[in-house]
């Protein structure tokens, strides 16, 4: 393959987008289009002015042709991320987010920007968020052992920070235990 | 242009000079650079030898007049006291610890004094306890100006900083209602000659709205209940800063200075009027209007105070004498009960007014006050209004407000835009570019119909986008006559489009377009055009609707028997709203409802509409499924699903937004768009909102829901979906005709069984034995009698199963859906 050694046991990013992109996001349609069968499900109909719930591949695509707009899922709002960074700086433990909030906020930001309502203090509060929860993660890191990590409510993009690192270490810190160094005295 | 002598005197010497009239208009009162507060008499001429107050240290910069006194503000930090008329000091009141008076404003009753100095805070002292004082801290710099509401219970404040803050003074508490930046111009150093200038607000005698001079060099109107700019007063001549304003007493004239003069507008149609010419190398520091004379008077920065008397012509209204038409409203805003613009009797009702003449031109930006008329007439007592009646004899007792014709779907104007229809296909808006209008048509569909935007000089007041093209209707002006423009989709062109034109005293007053859904995309209009261009409805003044086809051939014109006030076309009738005589006295608008189907121009149903007492008809449309709908002002959303049955129908309540889930601790308001099966499309508008404003908002579904009252948690919502389905499903079979029976129905038949079944097996848990047994008879299929015999036999229920059984066995010797089909053919 072509992909770095570092980079082939892990998932790449756009690949998250991609699993991200299979969850349903709320559209208003600007075309009508009949009840279609896809190979994940069926999906519509379409009829403007009314809302409907299509996949986030779906959603883009439309959006890219200029068919419809994206109403933005509740949690992409600015007084709801502003509560959560005020709890993320606030609380030692993460605080809850949606599980890929990371790669649809970036979905949502990229295509459907005129769609949301402040995108650029959206866009701040995001960096900021993340920002907060990877130093916690930092912080989490070293209280790893070679039995169990435990980092609740640590989202998609960042288990896949980390996942080639712990991995790894905790192969090492496995072997460690596992035969334990000859004892000082030689 | 007048040119009548000036007055001019040397009152002080060069510097800011400050001018204030006295309340009665006999004295005026100049301060300027001397120190000195020289005080004039009105009535006399140019070599009189004014009072002097003496007292100041340093040069006055300030100066304000109240009931029984005046006050002078100055440099050294003092705002003298002095008795009315008198140039006697009568105390100091108060002191501005260090920092010069910047200015002085008295409030209307001539209670309370406020007070701006160098320091940040304002100072609000009373004027009968100098003690009480109350501070008003919001600005970063010195306070400029300070000027009150007419209504005394608002401050206005125009800082240093570009800011000009509003104030609610009403309570012990002074609360800021307002910050507005961007409008006057933020000078900071007292020795320009900008931080003379007069930044002040000017507030309208109505109390609707202030005019402000702002850091373009235009005067802007700025509306109270927006806190936006609603108008500007802008002429070629004017140059340069504007460097202050004044209000004449009744508010009808607006005078200005500038560079190029004293420009005196009229505040109703914001067109310059008279010119003085300017002084060269003086800037005019203030200007103000005599409170009981035509007279007005200005002070420059060379300290000379000039009186320009009579500015005003004889032959224009008098800058003085009240009309009715300006009043004061306080900050809770009150309707007042006078001249309503149905009542003939206006000019009586006066009589506790100054015996005005009938009132000029009520200013069109000012659209509130009119609307209002709607919601809140109903609130005049009939017994006080009955009592003012006393001396005439007129055919008409009823007192509650007629609603006006209105076009369902559209907006007044508000800041220049407004919407002419917004409905389920799409919307048109329209800009108002002063001699023209910008017409914007949007479709919610983009693959079926093309949106467009034209340059509309005719100034089109009344619109309807139909399914097959777009109406739209303008009054008559001078230059042409009104007339009806009706454009198809699919070719924008002028091939398909027409215009009816109406003669010089007819006035269309309501127009809908309808007619046949499209079938295929109409951006390629080729099968299209066989079934037609729809139907075009005109209602006029002449008390009757027309009635024209797609392409413009007129066929009919029916006769209305009452006022008209809205209409809505739909795919096969025309559903009309008219006033059944006059409105009662105890508050129904007494509506009726009307529906002419197309082809036969039969009355499908003539219904009386049920708006209860006291409310008013907000919205009509229809439903996707082709029943009429109507909204009114308390929430309520009616259908009328048995449309078909000629006559027979009634109207259904199907939503009461009041006890929707999302409206608690909320304060919002629905403003319909359409009505789909199962929910309606609407507008959420937040507060006090009645329209929708601009950029469009996004149509929200709020699902219907009939307004039951069983609270059983399981099985209310249950019961309530099975009577909503079964109305609906009757709405399909109505228009079925010979077929028995659809796809769709049959489906939905399916549905609907499986909840009755649930809520048998309810029933029988309960045993509640007469509730199952009249759940079964209303199952549709026979396969659905055979599950709801298991569920009895589930529950050991024997005699109930005997009697589903018999049930089945009737059920199956007659068909239902026969039984329909002959039914409908009746």
């Amino acid at each position: 393959m072509a992909l770095p050694i570092s980079l082939r046991s892990s998932v790449t990013p756009p690949e998250l987008e991609l699993i991200a992109s299979e969850q349903l996001i709320e559209i208003i349609p600007l075309i009508s289009m009949d009840k279609t069968a896809f190979i994940s499900g069926a999906y519509g109909p379409l009829r403007p002015p009314a809302k409907c719930k299509l996949p986030i591949w779906m959603a883009t695509n439309l959006k890219l042709k200029k068919k419809c707009h994206i109403v933005p899922p509740d949690w992409l709002s600015v007084d709801f991320l502003q509560d959560r960074l005020t709890r993320e700086t606030s609380q030692l433990e993460f605080c809850a987010m949606p599980f890929r909030f990371a790669e649809i906020a970036k979905i949502v930001l990229d295509v459907a920007s005129d769609d949301l309502e402040n995108p650029d203090k959206i866009r701040s509060l995001l960096k900021d968020l993340r920002e907060a929860r990877q130093a916690k993660s930092r912080e989490g890191i070293t209280k790893l052992d070679h039995s169990e990590l435990s980092l609740p409510n640590l989202c998609s993009m960042e288990i896949n920070e980390i996942r080639p690192f712990f991995i790894r270490s905790m192969g090492v810190l496995t072997q460690l235990t596992r035969h334990p160094a000859p004892a000082d005295g030689a | 242009m007048s040119s009548s002598k000036v007055l001019q005197n040397s009152a002080h010497g060069p510097g800011t000079t400050y001018l204030a009239f006295s309340r009665d208009g006999s004295l005026a009162y100049t301060g300027g650079n001397d120190t000195l507060v020289r005080v004039w008499n009105t009535k006399e001429g140019a070599d009189q030898e004014p009072g002097i107050a003496v007292e100041a240290g340093e040069s006055i910069t300030a100066i304000a007049v109240g009931e029984d006194c005046w006050l002078s503000g100055s440099e050294d930090t003092e705002v003298r006291r002095y008795l009315k008329d008198e140039t006697v000091m009568e105390g100091l009141v108060t002191s501005g610890n260090g920092a010069a008076i910047r200015s002085l404003a008295i409030d209307p009753k001539g209670k309370r004094v406020a007070v701006s100095s160098e320091e940040l805070d304002v100072k609000l002292i009373d004027l009968e306890d100098p003690l009480k004082i109350s501070l008003l801290s919001g600005h970063i710099k010195c306070v400029r100006r300070i000027t009150w509401h007419p209504s005394g219970s608002l401050l206005t404040t125009s800082g240093a900083d570009g800011k000009v803050i509003v104030w609610d003074v009403s309570e012990d508490e002074p609360k800021q209602e307002k910050i507005i930046e961007g409008v006057i111009p933020a000078v900071s150093d007292p020795e320009s000659p900008e931080f003379a200038h007069d930044c002040s607000v000017i507030w309208h005698t109505s109390g609707q709205y202030f005019y402000a001079a702002t850091r373009t060099h235009e005067i802007v109107t700025i509306s109270r209940s927006t806190w936006a700019k609603s108008s500007t007063f802008s002429d070629d001549s004017m140059l340069g800063d504007v460097t202050a304003l004044a209000l004449s007493a009744n508010g009808l004239y607006l005078a200005s200075s500038s560079q190029a003069g004293i420009f005196i507008w009229s505040t109703q149609n914001r067109r310059v009027l008279y010119k003085h010419p300017p002084s060269p190398n003086a800037t005019v520091t203030q200007l103000a209007w005599s409170p009981t004379q035509n007279l007005l008077a200005w002070t420059d920065s060379e300290g000379i105070l000039t009186r320009w008397p009579q500015p005003i012509p004889p032959s224009a209204p008098d800058p003085v004498k009240r009309s009715g038409a300006t009043s004061v409203t306080t900050v809770p805003m009150q309707r007042k009960a006078a001249p309503s613009l149905f009542d003939d009797d206006a000019v009586d009702d006066n009589k506790g007014k100054d015996g005005a003449e009938p009132e000029p031109e009520v200013d069109l930006d000012n659209d509130d006050w009119i609307l209002d008329d709607i919601g809140d007439g109903l609130q005049d007592e009939p017994e006080e209004q009955r009592s003012r009646k006393d001396g005439l004899v007129k055919e008409m007792v009823s007192v509650t407000k007629a609603q006006p014709a209105f076009q369902p779907g559209s907006t007044p104007w508000t800041n220049k835009k407004r919407y002419l229809d917004y409905n389920m296909i799409g919307v048109i808006e329209a800009t108002d570019q002063d001699t023209h209008h910008i017409v914007n048509v949007e479709f919610h569909d983009k693959t079926a119909r093309k949106g467009m935007h034209f340059t509309d000089h005719f100034k089109y007041d009344l619109a309807s986008l139909g399914e097959r093209g777009a109406l739209f209707a303008c009054p008559s002006e001078n230059d042409h006559l009104g007339h009806v423009v009706y454009k198809p989709y699919g070719t924008w062109a002028s091939q398909g489009e027409w215009t009816y034109e109406l003669p010089k005293d007819v006035r269309a007053i309501g127009v809908s377009a309808g007619g046949p859904r499209a079938t295929k995309s109409q951006r390629v209009m080729s099968d299209g055009e066989l079934q037609g261009y729809g139907n075009v409805v005109v209602a006029t003044n002449q008390h009757e609707i027309t009635f024209l086809t797609g392409s413009g051939i007129e066929r009919i014109s029916i006769g209305l028997d009452g006022d008209f006030v809205t209409m809505v076309a739909g795919t096969e009738f025309v559903f009309v709203v008219t006033r059944d005589g006059a409105t009662t006295i105890d508050g129904s608008q007494n509506l009726l409802g009307t529906m002419w189907e197309f082809d036969e121009f039969s009355v499908l149903q003539k219904q009386k509409l049920p708006i209860p007492k006291g409310s008013t008809l907000k919205w009509i449309g229809i439903t996707q499924e082709g029943a009429p709908a109507i909204y009114d002002s308390k929430g309520v959303l009616y259908t009328m699903p048995r449309f078909r049955i000629p006559l027979r129908a009634s109207w259904v309540r199907s939503l009461d937004t009041n006890t929707l889930e999302r409206r608690e601790g909320k304060d919002e308001s629905y403003w319909p768009v359409g009505v789909t099966a199962d929910s309606i499309m609407c507008l959420i508008l937040k507060g006090r909102q009645e329209y929708p404003g601009f950029p469009r908002p996004l149509i929200q579904e709020l699902p219907l829901r009939y307004p039951f009252r069983r609270k059983d948690p399981k099985e209310g919502p249950l019961e309530e979906h099975i009577a909503r389905e079964s109305m609906l499903l009757n709405i399909k079979r109505d228009a079925l005709g010979d077929d028995l029976t659809s796809d769709e129905i049959s489906r939905r038949e399916l549905a609907l069984d499986k909840e009755l079944i649930q809520l048998i097996q309810h029933a029988c848990k309960n045993d509640k034995l007469p509730r199952a047994l009249e759940l079964t008879g209303m199952l549709h299929h026979i396969p659905s009698f055979d599950m709801a015999i298991k569920v009895a036999g589930f529950y050991h229920l024997v005699g109930l199963r005997e009697k589903m059984e018999a049930l089945k066995e009737d059920r199956m010797s007659d068909d239902r859906l026969e039984g329909a089909r002959e039914k409908r053919k009746r």
